[in-house]
Formats: structure tokens, sequence, C-alpha cells
């Protein structure tokens, strides 16, 4: 092989290299891409089902009911609309009913998501600005000092 | 009163550099460079009293220093009232001025550097420093005085209270600020045209340990994430970890392309390119989590104005070092010897499949930005947008590291590779024999393979080296093989433990057992005890297997009086196979929810981050 041939081979390898980690990218932001929504927004667009999605609002006051075992079933409301969810699992240490809550889960209906996670106010440290901007928006968040 | 001293050093070190840039643009008292030198050491002692200063005041809990006041609470234990020193804002970022301080110090006593490159560097470094100082000054003073008489403060973050806060950010801060030397002499190398083999040798070992302690860095806080935040793993492609890889990433291409160029003196336009990226990046990473834009474990409070004076920063370093560059681009004395695969080639693709990682993770992390200021709508970009495209992207590089160690500069041919392929042939066979016997999904068998290929491939190397002997100048020889075995024994720690996790949730009464993982978990009793500054809820597990005790774990909260906070205190049950990590949730009639997971080598993650770091720390004292 001639030094010439070589280098071409790296360049052309390089380049495969750059094209499939191009396709990677565009691939899987499609894909793994979450949207955010509060109640309202979810009414106003058209979210397709079974999408996995977020949610940030309030846990309805006198909505949480156990349902058995570690399932638990809430409304989620910014005050104009709400949203029932659905959850198996653990429920983070501070999650209490007109709390600001952030769940993510499949969307089964526009009135009904089956969440896979929960983050509650003890998350307040770890919880994405634009889900805290949309509870600050509907007055559900305070810094507590 | 202790306030005042504090700032007053800070302004010190502040004029002394203000001088030492000065007395290089207009001498006008004749100084010598190294009575120049010589002054600049004082700006360092000035800035150390300073930052000693703040801690004095988190000791004694001088509440009249409003930082002090806002972070810290008098009946804090001890070491959290030093460490709570940097565990805020301001301080860190007192702290990161200082430790950019010392590395000069350290720099300017470094002997066979041409005194002038010394002299320039020092100089970029005073003027980096005087940037950051008034970023500190005006918007993050960590000095100023509470003007409300208070008897006690807000507190530290619960979260923050652990041990770990007193070494993970200064070891991190060592390899972020660490870049700003780095930049520094790169740009001081081309402005005075002193790139030579002292440049390449001078940068190489400064570049290593920066980076050796920009793993540690995030080692210490993987580990810390770990048994801390109760998740049950050690890393969430949260924002500030996606930050910190970058400038981790773009410092490993940096301290490959050092080796390639070792004696050679080829590549130069591209390490000093690297050079300015490592310490942009730092900055750049620094921006998007103290601006608030993103926000994530490490949030500190946020400010916008603040996030805009380091965007300044950014944009004015990072533009006065690329314009340096264009100006007075270094030209390379040789030609580089590129083949089809021999180690300066394969030196370059894993250069390029470093930076084509780097940009993935940049794009992933500001994207929602970009989405979010273009369309208004809100998304995230979790986990699984990373793992399926930087890990992939990653493959060929891993691949390429097992062998190209011992490959040879000069032509294709790799020595003793009629071992190296009987020891691939007979992995892989073993390994399907072994994936045709178990479950072992593709990933799994992908990490494993690659894993113990890296392993198998960096020992037959050692094996063939002549003369082998126990002593330190051996291993420090060997130190790029031992590194690369580290990375092997760390990708199959991370296989396993991410791919053979296993998670369960129960609700147990107290006294009642479950079978997990091969072994009985007993709930043995709840305990409540009152610390000084917290109180402490603890279940205790017994592990048995086969009617042995053999472990015993308490998991449970703490509940913080000041901060009237929660945290979860995982319970973890370290093994060299295995972790069992429970976690204890609310109690709903008389039974308790807990959670419980069986994390497969965890341990080899920890032993690979740590055998990487003490082969880069070898290496730097390698002649």
């Amino acid at each position: 092989m001639t030094l010439r041939f070589q280098r071409l081979l790296l360049i052309l390898l390089s380049l495969l290299f750059l094209l499939s980690a191009i396709l990677l990218i565009l691939f899987n932001s499609k894909k793994n891409i979450v949207f955010f929504y509060t109640p309202s927004e979810l009414l106003e667009n058209n979210v397709e089902l079974n999408k996995t999605i977020r949610i940030g609002a309030f846990v309805q006051k006198g909505s949480f009911k156990k349902i058995a075992d570690r399932t638990y079933e809430f409304n989620l409301s910014d005050k104009k609309n709400f949203i029932k969810v659905m959850y198996t699992g653990f429920l983070p240490d501070l999650f209490r009913e007109e709390q600001g809550a952030v769940i993510e889960g499949i969307l089964i209906s526009k009135k009904l998501i089956k969440a896979s996670t929960v983050y509650a106010k003890h998350d307040e440290n770890y919880m994405p600005n634009s889900i805290k901007k949309s509870l600050e928006l509907n007055e559900y968040w305070q810094r507590k000092y | 009163m202790v306030s005042i001293i504090g700032f007053l050093f800070l302004c010190l070190s502040i004029i002394t550099n203000l001088f030492v840039v000065f007395a290089n643009i207009i001498n006008f008292f004749k100084l010598s460079f190294n009575k120049i030198i010589f002054i600049s050491r004082f700006a360092t002692i000035f800035i150390l009293l300073s930052f000693l200063t703040l801690i004095f005041a988190y000791i004694i809990s001088d509440f009249s220093n409003y930082n002090v006041f806002q972070n810290s609470h008098s009946s804090k234990p001890i070491l959290y009232k030093i460490s709570g020193a940097w565990g805020n804002h301001e301080g860190s970022m007192l702290m990161w001025i200082t430790i950019m301080s010392i590395y000069s110090f350290i720099f300017s006593f470094v002997k066979k550097i041409d005194e002038s490159l010394k002299f320039k560097t020092i100089f970029f470094q005073s003027i980096l420093f005087i940037l950051f100082s008034f970023y500190l000054v005006f918007v993050s003073n960590p000095f100023l005085a509470n003007n409300v008489n208070v008897s006690d403060g807000l507190g530290l973050n619960p979260v923050l209270q652990d041990p770990a806060l007193a070494i993970h950010p200064p070891a991190l801060y060592l390899g972020y600020v660490g870049y700003s030397l780095i930049f520094s002499f790169a740009i001081a190398g081309i402005v005075e045209k002193k790139i030579n083999n002292e440049w390449f040798r001078v940068l190489k070992n400064w570049s290593l340990f920066c980076w050796s302690m920009l793993t540690l860095g995030i080692g210490l806080g993987c580990y810390w994430a770990y048994y801390e935040l109760g998740w049950g793993g050690w890393w969430f492609w949260d924002p500030v970890e996606n930050v910190s890889l970058m400038p981790w990433i773009a410092g490993l291409a940096l301290v490959h392309s050092l080796f390639i160029s070792k004696g050679e003196q080829v590549l130069t336009k591209w390490i000093v390119f690297l050079s300015i990226l490592c310490f942009s990046l730092s900055i750049f990473g620094t921006f998007l989590v103290r601006s608030g834009i993103l926000t994530s474990v490490h949030s500190f409070a946020s400010d916008p104005s603040r996030g805009l004076f380091i965007l300044l920063i950014f944009f004015l370093i990072t533009g006065f070092g690329l314009t340096i560059f264009l100006l007075k681009m270094p030209e390379d004395k040789k030609s580089i010897k590129l083949l089809l695969l021999n180690k300066t080639s394969s030196l370059i693709i894993n250069n390029i499949i470093m930076i084509i990682a780097c940009l993935t993770i940049l794009l992933g992390t500001i994207y929602p930005i970009i989405i979010e200021v273009l369309t208004d709508t809100r998304i995230s970009v979790g986990g699984p947008y990373f793992n399926s495209t930087v890990l992939p992207i990653m493959l060929p590089g891993f691949l390429l590291m097992s062998i190209a160690p011992s490959l040879s500069w000069q032509t294709n041919k790799l020595k003793n590779y009629k071992y190296y392929s009987l020891v691939l042939i007979s992995l892989s066979v073993l390994i399907v024999f072994i994936s045709i016997f178990t479950y072992l999904n593709p990933w799994l068998f992908i990490g494993l393979f690659l894993g113990s290929w890296i392993i198998l491939a960096s020992l037959i190397a050692i094996i063939f080296i002549e003369k082998k002997s126990f002593k330190l100048k051996f291993l420090k020889n060997i130190n790029a093989y031992i590194a690369h075995i580290g990375v092997g024994i760390l990708i199959i720690g991370i296989t396993f433990s991410s791919l053979l996790k296993e998670e369960n949730d129960f609700s147990l009464n107290v006294g009642e057992e479950i079978s997990f993982a091969n072994s009985i978990i007993l709930f043995e009793e709840i305990t409540v005890e009152s610390k000084n500054n917290f109180q402490k809820l603890r279940g205790k597990f017994i592990i048995k297997k086969n009617d042995i005790n053999f472990a015993q774990i308490e998991a449970g909260k703490n509940y913080y009086h000041v901060s009237k906070t929660i945290t979860t205190e995982a319970g973890i049950y370290h093994d060299w196979f295995k972790d069992i990590y429970i976690l204890l949730g609310g109690q709903e009639n008389e039974k308790w929810s807990i959670k419980i997971y069986n994390n497969p080598l965890v341990s080899l993650i920890w032993i690979g981050i740590f055998i990487m770091v003490i082969s880069g720390l070898l290496g730097v004292t390698k002649k």
C-alpha cells in the first residue's frame, strides 16, 4: 500500500465515524427527548398518546388514594385543569398533597397518565429549570430557607 | 472584622496581580523577570490568606459575614464548617481563584524552563486571575457584611453535609482550574515562539496532572452521588456531570496528542487548540452550572448577572485564545508519520473519536436551552440519548486502545501479533461460549469482551517488555498500559452494574424476612437517634446466606432541623462482586416501604478510576 492510499483510508475511516455519529445523534434525538407540559398545556396541545412526557403541577388536595400495595393514584392540577396519575413504586420522602411534583410517564389518555417516576419537593435542588419555571408560573414553587 | 481582613487580602492579591500585568506591559521600574516573578508569588500568599480567613470565619461561625450566615450554622460539626466554606457559590469561586494562583505559584518554581516563557505564562495567568477576581468582587463576593444582627446561620444544604465535600470540590477544581495554566502556558509558547522539546515536556506533565485530578474529582463525585442521592446509580447524565465530562475528554485527547508529539514536535496546532479548548470548556461548564440555566444537584443560588459575567469571561478568554492562536499559528518542524495502523494514526483516530464524543455531549446538554430559546417548548434530554449516542461513538476507540500502545511508530506492524491474535481468538471463543450458556444481551457481550480484551492486550504488552522489575521506574514506564487496564476494569464494572442491576420494592414489617439476590434479608429493627444538628432514623437489616449472618446494613433518613429537610441515607453493603443497596421509604400501617438494589461489580468502577488516577500521576513524574 502506498502512503497516499493509507492516508486516504484513514480519512475515509474518520469520515465514517463522523457520519455514524451524526446518524446516531439524529436518530436518538428524535427518540429520546422528553417533552414537558403543565396539565393545561397538555389539553391545549395535541400530544400523541403512548409517549413519554413530563408533567409538572401540584398534587390536588384530597385526590391522593392508595389503590394497592405501593400503587397510588392522585391528580396533578395547575388550578385550571388536572390530570389523573397512576403510579406504582416508591414515593419520594416529601411527596404531599398541595405540594409541587413532577412526574414522568406514558400518556394513556388525555386525562390519564401512567407514571414511571415521581419527583417531589425532596428533589428541589435537582429539578430541571424548565420544570421549576412552570411550577413558579403556577405559584407552586416556594423556595424555603 | 474577619470579613474585612479577608476582603483586604483579596484586594492586595488583585493589586499585586495588576502590578505583575502592568510591569510586563510598561516596565517603568525596570524590574527583571525574576523580580516580577518573585512579586507575583506574594499574590498567591495574599489570596491564600484571604481564603483561610473565610475558612476561619466559618470555623468561628462569624455570622456578621453574609456568606457564613447564609450557608452555615453554629451546631454543624467542625468538618462541615471548614468544608462548608467552599460548599456555596461565593466560597467555591474564591477557592477557584485561590487554586488558580497556587498553580502559577508552583509553576514559578519549575526549573529548566526558558525565562521569558515562564514569565509570559505567569503574566497570562495573572490576567486570568484578575478577570475571575473581578467576577468575585462584583457579583459573588464572599466577604459581604450581614447588616442584620443574627444569632445563628441558615445552615448548609444537608445533602452537602458529608465528608466527601471536603475533597470532591478541591480535587475537581485542581482539574478544572489547572487547565488555566495549560491555557496560559500554551498561549505563552506561541506568543514567545518557544515551542520546543521543553515546552512539550512541561505541557505534558501539567496536563497529565490536571487530567488525573479531574478524574479523581469526577470519580469522587460519582461515588458521592451513589451513596448520597439514593437513586441506586452513580452516573445520571446530569448537566453538571456532562459539563465535567467535556473538559475531561478534551484533556484526555490533549494528553494523548502530547504523547504523539513527544520528542517529535508535531501536531503543535492541534495541541495548542486543545489546550485552549480544555480551559474554555471548564469555564463554559461553570457558566452553565452557575448561571442557573441548567439546574441540577449542584444548583447554587443562581443569579442571571452572574451567568452573564461568566459568559463574558468565557467569550473574552476563548476569543483571546483563539485570536492569538490564529495570528501566531505555530508551524510543525517535522511532518507526522501517518500510516494506516501505526501509533500515530491510532492516536489521531482516538483524538477524532474523543472530539466527536465531546461534541455529542455538548449538543445533548445545550439542546434543551436552544429549543427553549427558539420555540419556548420545554424538553429534557435524558440518559437514554447519551447512552445510545456517546457509547457507540466511543466503541471503536475502546477497541483501538487495546493494542494502540504496542503499535510501532514507523511501520504498520504489531510486535508479537501472534500472541495477540491467539488471546483474541480464545477470548472470543470463551465469551461466545459463556453467552450460549447464560443470558447475555448484546451490550453485556460487547462490554465484557471489550473490557477483558483491553486488560489482556495491555497485560501481553507488559509481559513482552524486556527488563521487568518491580521498581517505581518500571511502573512509570508502563503507566500507559496500567491506565488502559484501569479503563478495561472500569468498562466491565460499568457494563455489569448498569445492565445486571436488580431493583425491587418491598413492604415490610419490622422482623420480617425476604429473599433477594440469593440471600435472605432480615429487617431487624428501627432506631431513632438524635445527633447534634439532625435526627437519625435508621432501619437495621441483616443479610443472611446459608443461615449465617454475614453483613449488616443500616439504611434510613436524616432530618435536619435547621433547613427542615430530609436526606436519604442509603445503606450499602460492599463486596468485591456486588453491592447490596437499601433505601428506607415511608411508613404506612406499620409497614415500611423498602427498596433494594443489587448492583453487581460496582467495586470495579472505583478500582478502575483509582488505577487511572494513579497511573496518570505516575506519568507526571516520568522523565
